[in-house]
């Protein structure tokens, strides 16, 4: 089940949902807008090694917007921070912005419950548009699960800075790094 | 929880699903297919601005259809006019068309409870693509809700045809608060 606005504006003030800093006019029907952070970063080389930690560069959007170019993929965060305990976050774009061509999430928007952070956004656009700091950028949706809740160790769970995904995360370090030696 | 299709079908007699021109055959086990409408829309520019209203241009698909070019995002629309008041809709691409490298929402899958209205379709291809008027395109599968329900009154309800962006309605209205929330959150 998805929680209705009014829901989400309930659960929030029960502390079931972090959503801050909060916002009334950004609850929707189902969902809540989240606005972009300023801060980008993009990978510094075309070709990227999924068993190598990228080398990036970073990017701060100026008030009078950044245009961002496709072909590229920009790691953006949320300027809430955003998570749950009790249901599990499901993080998309908004039609405004998908009616630009602007995804927000290459093909991963679904969050873990008790990770409570600034998302890290997969910015990809179709064609050259120009962004704005803290601009609603996407909606956040929140289920309700069913079954028992284990807490959330993931690598991502503390991080507030879009960080690239690293060997160690993909299960590829031990083996390319240092194999494990046999007894 | 999703409905099922059978459910889909029962809401639609109740009224509790809107969906118009309905078609059984329509109705698969877990979603019901909807189809390409005959209009498209497209932006006159190369740059588009999230603060502006982009100029765009509209044509008719015509029966032999037409090619949809990488790098471009086009906007298509649903034949059906759908919605609900009581179930939260979400559309996806048909796997076929899926499989053919064709987007048709961009990270936007989710409908606002209470809009209903032609869907405007956020189409973008991987590699260049031919579509036709009519076709199945994609489909919506509809989900329970939990808590009160404030329906949808935005600036897209009740559209026909594809709908641009209208996200610099969001700049008009929300540029003083959103600098307020930066000051007050971020020091």
């Amino acid at each position: 089940m998805v929680l209705s606005g009014s829901e989400i504006s309930a659960s929030v003030a029960r502390g079931e949902i972090t959503l801050e800093p909060f916002e009334p006019s950004l609850v929707n029907p189902n969902s809540y807008n989240y606005r972009l952070d300023p801060w980008l970063r993009v990978f510094r080389d075309d070709l990227v090694d999924a068993r190598r930690t990228p080398e990036t560069v970073d990017l701060v959007i100026p008030p009078e917007g950044l245009v961002l170019e496709p072909g590229f993929l920009y790691l953006g965060r949320t300027f809430e921070v955003i998570g749950s305990d009790d249901y599990v976050p499901s993080l998309i774009g908004r039609s405004s912005l998908g009616r630009l061509g602007v995804y927000l999430q290459v093909s991963a928007d679904l969050g873990n419950l008790g990770a409570r952070h600034q998302w890290t956004l997969e910015i990809v656009v179709c064609q050259r548009v120009r962004l704005y700091p803290l601009m609603r950028i996407g909606q956040v949706s929140f289920w309700v699960p069913v079954g028992e809740k284990k807490p959330y160790t993931g690598y991502f769970g503390d991080f507030s800075w879009p960080e690239p995904a690293t060997p160690s995360v993909l299960g590829l370090a031990p083996a390319m790094e240092a194999p494990p030696e046999r007894p | 929880m999703i409905l099922t299709g059978p459910e889909i079908e029962r809401q639609v007699r109740l009224g509790g699903i809107f969906v118009d021109p309905y078609d059984p055959d329509q109705v698969r086990p877990n979603s019901y297919d909807f189809r390409l409408g005959n209009l498209l829309c497209g932006y006159e520019a190369d740059l588009l601005d999230a603060r502006v209203e982009n100029r765009t241009w509209r044509r008719e698909i015509p029966e032999e259809g037409v090619v949809l070019e990488r790098g471009k995002i086009y906007l298509g629309h649903s034949v059906e006019t759908i919605g609900s008041e009581q179930f939260v809709p979400i559309i996806r691409a048909r796997s076929s068309v899926a499989r053919l490298g064709l987007f048709i929402h961009v990270t936007a899958d989710l409908i606002d409870i209470g809009y209903i209205g032609q869907w405007t379709l956020q189409l973008h291809a991987v590699q260049p693509v031919r579509v036709y008027p009519g076709m199945l395109i994609g489909q919506v599968t509809f989900w329970k809700v939990r808590g009160a329900i404030r329906l949808y009154d935005g600036k897209y309800q009740a559209g026909r045809g594809p709908q641009a962006s209208k996200s610099y309605a969001d700049f008009q209205r929300a540029d003083a608060s959103a600098v307020t929330g930066l000051g007050a959150a971020r020091g």
